[in-house]
């Protein structure tokens, strides 16, 4: 069953388009990411799917209702955690957990012994009284969460949670995700961390607007990245990669600061082989390593040919 | 059904008046600036702010030097409403001390003084300072009426004067000591109120825009009407105990008499209160930015109800585009309240235009800030 249905959705500021028709739907219980450089588009369509934003044009129906027509039943079904923790910082954790959840309508006593279990399921019970803007980024992170989902939706719409927040702080927070979906709540999350997108079930990347992509993490791969990725370092670099780019089975040459990203199609050539090129046009020594393309190849590859295209 | 969307809506409501109750506990400046700022300013101002004016520095230039003279100046000090700081001996030397400020009227007693005041007719020279209007105008009534009062004295070593066919007997009602502190206060309180009230919900409400927490709010069901009167409803109460508090201070410190009606009173401080919490919503609302909040509330608060509310200016004084203007500002409706229950013992029959006005203003505004308070991003 879809939870989210998007159709030809489109919104317009002025000349901009900032979202420009999109359509996609999203299971229950399904974590869908939403992938995209910053201004590709991604918040205004959160803030449409969560009744914030008129669009312009195309349908969203959220939970079961019309963004456009019956947004405040849509709001009621979802929970939303905008790009900069909107938490209040003056107030302690748990006031904040209370004020949100009075705010979707729960009260006494049932209200006080869903917070507590909140608080335990999101091991914030250590620093509950604490005044929330004391604490450290990745913990502001998950009061702001559990002020999100205190409420059981079925939706939860989370825009760059993990914005700012150190590697370590991430990896529990996507538990903490994945345990959500676990039990059946929806998950719409936005990231431009590539490896985070890992964890989602589909992705859709955006770029300027369009929805470019949009598939599971392995077929996304397999379509806009195949083969092997060799990352090579070396002396004079720069001029024999021109050369290696008409090279038969080399797929994609990207440079990156002082190195460069090969991608190859392994059927027919070796990482050997390309090494050996390398070499004999006088990169030496040659420092390679040879992956598994990642997201960040699919999203490069993407990017590359939209701009193409455009041109 | 109707009950329990009630329940939910009035649950949503306490839900923001409680979070804003623990805002302003974090923050206790808010409650020092609401109730103890007004009172420390009520004190100093109606210490301060006095009409009365008293022991005018006056030079006399006696060129007589009689006996007639010599009473006229005794006159004029033996009430200390004027001292003699200067004694010169032309009106050139004692217009040289006007000049630098040193006294505000110089007193000119001519030769042949004496002589012209046996055989009537008698003239004296005042030369008053007029770069204090407030000031030259207090000279000039209290001048004449001790001159008025001296005349017959002097004259009555000869004849006693026949009496004047008139008699004008002057009484001054409802505040016969002519003391500012009764005119000032009610001012005073509305002024303070005005400036507080708007300032502390223009604050309140752009903080949550600037912060971003206004976007997660309109995420939630809770609709803009539990939002706006969830937001005001803890500054209505901080409000009224700021009324009750400088009220209290008035009497008890400058002995202001409460004459009238404190239910009409009451309500008075009410709408103009509600007026003045949507005001302040309206500028948050149309600024979402604290800095800029503060200034336009300072400005839209502060002036208006000090220039334009009759406080310290009466407005019948005031020219006539301002005076049309005056009739836009709350302020000097609520004014009118507090000095025609406090001083007049005023009630319901008199004021009801001003309560009326009150009302409206506080509707309009309440209804302009709510039509710009979209729960949309857009």
């Amino acid at each position: 069953m879809n939870v989210i249905e998007v159709e030809h959705l489109s919104r317009r500021f002025g000349d901009f388009k900032a979202v420009d028709d999109v359509s996609f739907t999203v299971g229950a219980g399904e974590i869908f990411g939403y992938l995209g450089a910053n201004g590709a588009g991604k918040s205004t369509t959160i803030r449409m799917l969560c009744g914030l934003l008129q669009p312009s044009g195309g349908h969203a129906r959220v939970a079961g209702h019309d963004v456009a027509i019956a947004p405040e039943r849509v709001k009621a079904g979802i929970g939303y955690m905008s790009q900069r923790f909107s938490l209040y910082l003056d107030l302690t954790v748990r006031a904040n957990l209370e004020f949100f959840a009075a705010a979707y309508g729960g009260h006494g006593a049932t209200l006080r012994a869903a917070i507590d279990a909140m608080l335990e399921r999101m091991q914030l019970t250590s620093v509950r009284d604490a005044v929330t803007g004391a604490l450290p980024g990745g913990v502001q992170q998950r009061v702001a969460l559990a002020s999100a989902v205190m409420h059981r939706p079925r939706i939860v719409f989370l825009d760059e949670p993990t914005a700012g927040v150190d590697p370590l702080q991430r990896r529990s927070f996507w538990q903490l995700i994945r345990e959500l979906a676990a039990q059946g709540t929806t998950v719409f999350v936005t990231t431009h961390y590539m490896d985070e997108a890992e964890n989602c079930a589909r992705i859709g990347i955006m770029v300027d607007g369009r929805l470019v992509a949009l598939d599971t993490p392995e077929a996304l791969k397999r379509e806009h990245a195949p083969g092997r990725v060799l990352d090579v370092r070396g002396p004079g670099l720069a001029q024999a990669l021109d050369g290696l780019r008409g090279e038969p089975g080399v797929l994609d040459v990207s440079r990156f600061g002082s190195g460069a990203t090969v991608r190859v199609d392994p059927t027919r050539v070796e990482a050997q082989a390309v090494a050996r090129w390398l070499r004999a046009r006088g990169v030496e020594p040659l420092e390679m390593e040879e992956s598994a393309p990642t997201l960040d190849d699919v999203f490069l590859a993407l990017t590359a040919s939209a701009q193409r295209g455009e041109d | 059904m109707v009950a329990s969307t009630f329940g939910r809506s009035g649950g949503r409501i306490l839900a923001i008046a409680g979070k804003e109750v623990l805002h302003i506990r974090r923050d206790p400046r808010t409650l020092y600036l609401a109730l103890a700022m007004p009172v420390v300013m009520l004190v100093l101002f109606g210490f301060g702010i006095s009409f009365d004016v008293d022991h005018l520095e006056l030079a006399v230039v006696d060129q007589d030097g009689t006996w007639a003279s010599r009473e006229l100046v005794r006159q004029f000090t033996a009430s200390k409403e004027f001292v003699v700081s200067t004694e010169s001996p032309s009106p050139e030397q004692a217009l040289r001390d006007a000049r630098r400020g040193h006294v505000v009227a110089v007193l000119v007693l001519p030769k042949g003084f004496a002589r012209a005041v046996s055989s009537g007719g008698a003239q004296v020279q005042l030369l008053v300072d007029g770069a204090d209007g407030n000031t030259a105008t207090q000279v000039l009534a209290k001048a004449q009426a001790l001159i008025q009062v001296a005349s017959p004295r002097l004259a009555g070593e000869g004849a006693p004067l026949p009496a004047p066919p008139v008699e004008v007997r002057i009484r001054t009602l409802f505040n016969p000591g002519g003391r500012s502190a009764l005119f000032v206060v009610p001012g005073l309180a509305a002024y303070l109120l005005a400036i507080v009230a708007v300032l502390m919900t223009a604050l309140t409400v752009a903080r949550e825009w600037e912060r971003g927490s206004m976007e997660q709010l309109f995420a939630t069901p809770v609709g803009r009407m539990e939002i706006v009167v969830g937001k005001l409803l803890p500054y209505l109460c901080i409000g009224l105990a700021q009324v009750l508090l400088v009220l209290t201070a008035g009497a008890w410190v400058f002995s202001v008499p409460i004459r009238g009606s404190l239910p009409v009173l009451g309500l008075g401080a009410l709408l103009f209160l509600i007026g003045m919490l949507g005001q302040g919503l309206l500028i948050s609302v149309v600024t979402r930015n604290q800095v800029v909040a503060t200034q336009v509330a300072t400005l839209t608060s502060m002036l208006p109800s000090m220039l334009l509310s009759g406080f310290i200016f009466p407005i019948s004084n005031l020219p006539a585009p301002l005076r049309l203007l005056s009739t836009l500002i709350p302020a000097r409706y609520f004014v009118s309240v507090l000095r025609g229950v406090l001083l007049r013992g005023n009630g319901l029959e008199v004021l009801w235009p001003q309560l009326g006005a009150l009302a409206l203003f506080a509707l309009l505004i309440l209804a302009a800030a709510m039509a710009r308070f979209q729960r949309r991003l857009d």
